[in-house]
């Protein structure tokens, strides 16, 4: 995706939030919830809010910010150190390379698309972290998670749409 | 040209990716470090992220705290006159033990309870199993001490920054704990599988398990103390697996305690330098 140089000349303070969005995200993915089962189903939060801002406001969003913040969410979980920047730059770069098709389409067609990416990320996490351990980790596991990312969609999509608002 | 500027850019980045996963996968000390230092910067963060949840559990609980407090004030009594009856029997136990093991000359090993702490985040993913609880090297906690709360094991520091400490839980993938069989004292190892029932590894073929078996810590490799609970035998596998139920429900931990285990050392034994005869001591006759 081409990012004209007036628009980058401006990002400054409005990539902000973005940042700070996908942080949240990453913080209510690691708070104990103590509610049974949670830990199992915890939706992708963060592949939600780096898939919305990649779609809606790329420009603020540099691949070095995704970098950072899937680093930050390794370190946060205790996931090897590596996994989250590369599966979310992997999803960013399908994204851009995409295109501006997503957002010639409807909300429907985005979740669709969505669901999409969700099930890939949910295949990849799974594929990498099974090497990573020499374990063939149970695929079961992050079926569970994968449905609740979709289900979570709308709802964190809704809310990014608020905070969307403060970004020029 | 800018477009393969961009895909150099994240080419270069998920090169970087692939790099710390190789790096991190080498148990690089650098890496270790790092993440301690960036975890630790970001509890006070999520602290206050979690107050409203926090708050608002705190309130439920006390909720129902009041709603049961007659009939478990009637069932704390009945339990008082049991438990005072069986201390003065633990107690009577406690003395012969001692006796014996004096007589025996065996050691017990000493366990220090180092800081209670509170749990600040979860891994929440079905791949990872591990938590971060806000007590660290300042409060005297090191890599390596054992994690556990009333009820028995929950798990292991694995790295330790100034006011935070990351713990491996017991059902983690890459957890192994030396256990026995309370009965027999079958020395086994409890291993994790990210599952929320551990596995029993190197039982020894002649032995027999039985579902209902109490799985206790052995002591063995020094990070844990005897005798703690872990589990129960819960069921076994098709494969003739045996899987233990934790004595500990992870699913409602708010605060656990570091305790460090030191074994018991023993004296050095000192050859005594054999006293040889003089080889030209003339024999008298």
């Amino acid at each position: 995706m081409n990012i004209s140089p007036n628009k980058e000349a401006s990002i400054g303070f409005n990539a902000v939030i973005p940042f700070l969005t996908i942080l949240m995200l990453i913080f209510l993915m690691v708070l104990p919830y103590n509610i049974p089962l949670i830990s199992d189903i915890m939706p992708l939060l963060t592949l939600i809010g780096v898939y919305y801002w990649s779609v809606f406001k790329p420009e603020y969003l540099p691949i070095w910010v995704v970098f950072i913040l899937g680093g930050l969410q390794d370190i946060l979980m205790g996931s090897p150190l590596g996994l989250m920047p590369l599966l979310l730059i992997v999803v960013q770069q399908f994204i851009f390379f995409q295109g501006r098709q997503f957002l010639e389409r409807d909300f429907i067609f985005n979740w669709f698309v969505f669901v999409m990416l969700v099930i890939g990320f949910g295949i990849m996490s799974w594929g990498i972290s099974s090497l990573y351990f020499r374990a063939l980790l149970d695929y079961w596991d992050v079926l569970g998670q994968i449905l609740m990312t979709i289900a979570f969609y709308p709802v964190i999509t809704w809310l990014l749409g608020l905070t969307r608002k403060f970004v020029k | 040209m800018k477009k393969i500027g961009q895909k150099f850019t994240a080419f270069f980045f998920i090169v970087a990716s692939i790099a710390l996963l190789l790096m991190g996968r080498s148990q690089s000390a650098l890496i270790e470090q790092t993440r301690a230092q960036i975890f630790n910067a970001f509890i006070p963060a999520i602290k206050v992220v979690d107050f409203p949840r926090g708050a608002t559990s705190s309130l439920s609980d006390w909720i129902r705290n009041v709603a049961v407090v007659f009939s478990d004030n009637q069932f704390l009594r009945e339990e008082n006159a049991n438990l005072k009856r069986q201390l003065t029997e633990a107690t009577e136990l406690e003395i012969d033990n001692l006796r014996l093991k004096n007589l025996l000359n065996i050691k017990d090993g000493t366990l220090t309870t180092i800081t209670a702490s509170r749990i600040v985040s979860d891994s929440n993913s079905p791949f990872f199993k591990s938590m971060l609880i806000n007590s660290g090297t300042n409060d005297g906690v090191k890599k390596g001490h054992a994690v556990v709360n009333e009820e028995g094991v929950i798990g292991r520091t694995i790295n330790v920054a100034a006011n935070a400490s990351r713990v491996l839980l017991l059902n983690d993938i890459n957890s192994r704990i030396p256990v026995k069989f309370a009965d027999s004292g079958v020395n086994v190892i409890l291993a994790g599988d990210n599952s929320p029932l551990q596995l029993i590894e190197f039982m020894p073929e002649e032995e027999k398990a039985n579902i209902g078996d109490l799985i206790l810590t052995s002591g063995m490799g020094g990070v844990f103390p005897p005798d703690l609970p872990v589990g129960v035998v819960s069921e076994f596998t098709e494969f003739g697996g045996i899987r233990v139920n934790p004595s500990v429900n992870l699913n409602r931990l708010n605060y656990v305690s570091v305790t460090e285990y030191e074994i018991a050392s023993f004296p050095t034994l000192i050859e005594e330098p054999v006293e040889t005869p003089p080889q030209n001591e003339e024999v008298e006759e």
